[in-house]
């Protein structure tokens, strides 16, 4: 796969675009999500 | 890396300036402790998530972990997944807000006061903090290596006039401004750094004919690895070492283990979870930092392996042969000859901010754990007074260790400093971090034991049993007469494998035999 034939090589190649991908949603669901917040003030 | 036009000078005075600027904007904000030390818990989750990713990012960490993908392949992905996954995701998520709750509970503004107070000891806050103060100005001093050797070379000064103009217009913004001056400065670097390695990275796959193209080229290398490197257990530069060899555990517990989890108990970077007001910040905050990290160490680690394939389709060569043998000249080769020249300057700049980023920070976290953590909360039993001019006069102090450090250190255990330190604070501090905001039966006495264990273990294991330090320092043949007290695969394995399971089980264990925590206590700390 993508020109690697070592499965234990893509895999990290694509962890790391799926975990990058995972943050961008998680703070797009989590944007305004301030239900457990505690303001500093 | 030769490059000397007038416009790279240009370049970056006017970066510089804006430095500066940046720096004023601190030291015009700083008016109180807390916000010379937590950024007055005000910051923006953009310049939260960029100045973590910055100071996490040094330029060791694209040049050196670059030039080691070079050498060893793709198996460094491995670690990009653990930054991302670990060193944002878990980092922010689980340990960020607790951390930023906790630390405004006990009106903490310092990563060893944290702790300290959560365990309710002084002790805990002094000994992390001389930790601190003793152990960063090595992991200070290659990162000021790194950046003078830039300067170095691509303005054709002195080395020696380098590192002095370093450190002085980092210590000024940092001295000056704290930790609101050094997150702004972060910041700007980081998005520089951000440019810089996506045009790395499109420029790269462009010149090899595409994705598929490119991996494919260098797959097909597989058999013209060095037999030196094959006899460790390389086995190409698209495939794992093998399973359990010499080159396996070097990628596996240093590499990938070693700084991939050492980077949650980092104090420069977990103080930075306590400079937002909320944990909508923190959530924002992955969502910037998760992308970045990956066009940083995965850029990076991607580019140096296929660096092998550029140089053996145009000089018929591998990448370690072109760089001397010097697996640190790999990215600089690379970028020099197969880059256009305005993209070696966009680039010199991203090592530059690369690394003053990181010098930053360390010298705020270097002087405030001397200045408030141990002299102030220890030595003086926490009396007000001089806190800032002290912390300040410390920063002043440990730079100038560092300097002398980056001087005086043999090149071989320099370059494994970052390891060093990553893996020294995962064994001393992550399972008290762990425990002080997930385990409220942890007790004072079991926080101080997997402390004093964790460091003592690690440093032990450094200077006796792992080959990498052991032989170059040398201290175990003094004394024993050998190289190492123990022979065969446990030289290789790292500290962090063997010191932070122990200083686990010893948390557990004597927090297990000791009288809780008094629940008044921990209502005050994990108070919502």
């Amino acid at each position: 796969m993508l020109g690697i034939d070592d499965p234990q090589i893509w895999l990290a190649y694509i962890l790391c675009f799926i975990s990058a991908i995972g943050c961008i949603i998680y703070g797009a669901l989590k944007w305004n999500d301030d239900s457990d917040d505690g303001e500093a003030e | 890396m030769v490059l000397s036009t007038p416009v790279l000078g240009v370049i970056i005075l006017v970066y510089l300036m804006v430095i500066f600027y940046l720096g004023w904007l601190g030291y015009k904000k700083t008016k109180q402790t807390e916000d010379y030390m937590v950024a007055g818990r005000q910051i923006h989750p953009y310049i939260l998530a960029l100045s973590y990713g910055a100071t996490f990012i040094s330029t060791s960490a694209i040049i050196g972990f670059g030039g080691a993908a070079g050498a060893l392949g793709m198996g460094l992905l491995w670690l990009a997944f653990m930054n991302i996954f670990v060193g944002i995701f878990i980092a922010f998520v689980f340990f960020g807000s607790r951390t930023r709750r906790m630390g405004l509970n006990l009106n903490a503004v310092t990563f060893p006061e944290l702790i300290g107070r959560r365990f309710q000891s002084r002790f805990i806050q002094g000994f992390s903090g001389a930790l601190i103060g003793i152990f960063m100005p090595l992991y200070a001093g290659i990162v000021l290596i790194g950046g003078a050797r830039f300067l170095e070379s691509t303005l054709n000064i002195n080395y020696d006039v380098a590192v002095l103009i370093l450190t002085v217009i980092v210590a000024a913004y940092v001295i000056t401004g704290g930790l609101i001056a050094v997150m702004y400065t972060d910041a700007l670097q980081g998005t520089l750094m951000f440019i810089g390695m996506i045009f790395l990275l499109v420029f790269t796959y462009i010149k090899m004919g595409g994705v598929v193209a490119a991996h494919s080229a260098l797959t097909a290398m597989n058999d013209l690895v060095p037999d030196s490197l094959v006899a460790g257990g390389h086995m190409g530069w698209t495939s794992m070492p093998a399973f359990g060899s010499p080159i396996w555990w070097t990628l596996i517990s240093t590499l990938v283990l070693g700084v991939g989890i050492g980077v949650v108990a980092q104090p420069q970077l977990a103080v930075r979870f306590m400079t937002v007001k909320n944990d909508t910040a923190l959530n924002r905050a992955v969502l910037v930092g998760g992308p970045f990290i990956l066009m940083m160490t995965g850029v990076a680690f991607t580019v140096g392996a296929l660096s092998n394939a550029y140089f053996y389709e145009t000089l018929g060569q591998i990448s370690v042969v072109v760089a001397g043998g010097n697996t640190d000249l790999i990215m600089p080769e690379f970028i020099n000859s197969a880059m256009p020249e305005t993209f070696v300057v966009l680039f010199m700049l991203t090592l530059l901010a690369a690394a003053m980023s990181t010098l930053s920070s360390q010298f705020h976290t270097m002087g405030t754990s001397i200045g408030h953590d141990f002299y102030r909360e220890f030595i003086k039993k926490g009396e007000l007074g001089q806190t800032i001019n002290i912390t300040k006069a410390a920063i002043a102090f440990t730079i100038l260790a560092s300097v002398v450090l980056a001087y005086i250190l043999p090149i071989s255990i320099i370059a494994r400093a970052t390891a060093i330190f990553f893996g020294l604070c995962a064994a001393a501090f992550l399972p008290m971090y762990s425990g002080a905001l997930f385990w409220k039966r942890m007790t004072k006495e079991g926080a101080i034991a997997s402390l004093l264990v964790g460091t003592f273990s690690s440093l032990f294991w450094l200077a006796f049993v792992h080959r990498s330090e052991a032989v170059p320092l040398g201290i175990s043949k003094a004394i024993f007469g050998v190289d190492t007290i123990l022979t065969g695969t446990w030289t290789v394995v790292d500290p962090i494998l063997v010191a932070t399971p122990l200083a686990f089980a010893v948390a557990i264990i004597v927090s297990l035999m000791t009288k809780p925590t008094p629940q008044e206590h921990l209502d005050t700390c994990f108070k919502k």
